[in-house]
């Protein structure tokens, strides 16, 4: 078997994205759906359950009394937040263990990754038009997935994929197709798709490092500056560092400034502080 | 033992036995000073050059800015006895993304303020590793001022 075989074939067996998630997304789609109704679907998948009850009572969604309950706790939270932690605790166990030390991360760190780049890209809508917040949140909060399933292929050809972009100048995702045949972007599109995520999505992992990601779609281009910043802010980067690339061009199409971009930063690094919770869920 | 320096933070010590380290910095800048008489180090990471973004933020935590990060480690280290004249100050970080427009230059924008600043205050950097599109991670030994850095693809050596 090739490699790229092998790693369209580990896409293809990846376990599936808890079908709890899917349920309650669709439920969610009725807006005077009951909190009892959710909770009937949610109570059949106890880490779920058991996130949905810990993150409510975590400080960065804000609640000012103790939850104790799963009924309780649906009735508390709004549905935007209620998708976000259903999202966020369906995504943990495929972050939890060693995933992305191929990349050079440690237990973890993926995760903080991908929490920071939510939590940005949701603090991002308000610059991108035409983005909803729970969309923005799952974007990022996935787009390096792919990560997990490149990871051992990147750990057997790393000194020459470090050589190649110390010695050229390109980025480690050109590096990654070079030697792999595919990079971690694509890879993650694919299992978006097999997840049955939307083409929105799909789209928006599969191109988080085009260069002209932020002439693309909002939310391509959303998770694209996401990423870039949590990068710049060195919030659980390994080998590849920041040896990406993203034409800045295009910000001038949603009138983002510099400034703007250092509020995000500043925003983003107070608002971890507060997101223990969340982060916790994966242990490092 | 081993002290580590988050995002916007700073630690600053005379104990022999500490190290002082903060791990990945991407355009965010690591300024190192070292006293070898009074033998006081200080590690400062900070992410953004100006405090008049957010200057309640520069109020709580001065770490998070150059401008108001870098005085307020100087000014700790003058209290544990450190003096200007005898400091040896080094930087690291700043790194950038590839971006042919140039509009993604934090650690550009971070490394001219740095600059600035030192420059104003007649304080010369002894040594730098600045820029590139790599993640570093840089410790100090409080007893020997040993700093030694750690870069993404070029490995570990002293600086």
């Amino acid at each position: 078997m090739s490699r790229i075989d092998e790693i369209l074939s580990l896409t293809r067996h990846v376990p599936p994205f808890p079908k709890v998630a899917a349920s309650v997304m669709q439920l969610l789609k009725d807006p005077n759906v009951t909190a009892a109704r959710l909770a009937e679907v949610i109570q059949y998948d106890q880490v779920i359950t058991g996130n949905v009850l810990k993150i409510c009572n975590a400080a960065y969604f804000g609640l000012s009394h103790k939850i104790n309950s799963l009924d309780e706790g649906l009735v508390f939270i709004g549905h935007d937040i209620l998708k976000d932690i259903i999202i966020a605790s369906s995504s943990a166990r495929f972050y939890q263990g060693n995933v992305g030390s191929g990349y050079g991360l440690g237990q973890g760190d993926m995760w903080k990754h991908s929490v920071a780049c939510a939590i940005m890209s949701k603090r991002l809508v308000q610059h991108i038009d035409g983005v909803e917040a729970g969309s923005a949140f799952t974007a990022g909060l996935l787009h390096d997935i792919g990560k997990r399933f490149l990871s051992s292929f990147v750990e057997d050809d790393l000194e020459k994929i470090i050589t190649r972009v110390d010695q050229q100048g390109g980025s480690f995702v050109d590096a990654e197709r070079e030697f792999l045949g595919m990079d971690h972007a694509a890879v993650g599109g694919l299992v978006l798709k097999n997840w049955q995520f939307d083409q929105e999505l799909i789209d928006a992992v599969s191109g988080h490092h085009d260069v002209h990601a932020l002439e693309k779609a909002p939310l391509t281009a959303l998770v694209a500056l996401s990423n870039s910043l949590v990068i710049s802010m060195g919030i659980g980067v390994g080998v590849d560092g920041m040896a990406a690339e993203l034409h800045g061009k295009g910000l001038e199409r949603f009138s983002i400034t510099e400034k703007m971009l250092d509020a995000c930063m500043v925003d983003l690094f107070a608002e971890l502080g507060r997101a223990q919770e969340l982060l916790n869920i994966v242990g490092s | 033992m081993k002290k580590i320096v988050g995002i916007s933070d700073m630690q600053i010590s005379n104990n022999a036995r500490d190290t002082l380290i903060t791990y990945s910095l991407g355009s965010c800048i690591a300024v190192i000073i070292w006293d070898p008489v009074v033998k006081v180090g200080g590690l400062l990471h900070f992410m953004l050059p100006d405090s008049k973004l957010d200057k309640d933020r520069a109020t709580v935590n001065p770490y998070m800015f150059a401008d108001s990060g870098i005085p307020a480690m100087f000014r700790q280290a003058y209290a544990y006895g450190a003096k200007k004249d005898r400091l040896v100050v080094k930087a690291v970080g700043g790194a950038q993304l590839l971006d042919p427009s140039g509009l993604f230059n934090i650690g550009q924008r971070n490394y001219q303020i740095m600059q600035r600043l030192f420059q104003k205050n007649k304080i010369s950097i002894a040594k730098e590793d600045i820029g590139g599109s790599v993640n570093r991670t840089v410790s100090l030994e409080v007893d020997s001022g040993r700093t030694v850095l750690r870069v993404s693809g070029r490995g570990r050596f002293e600086i």
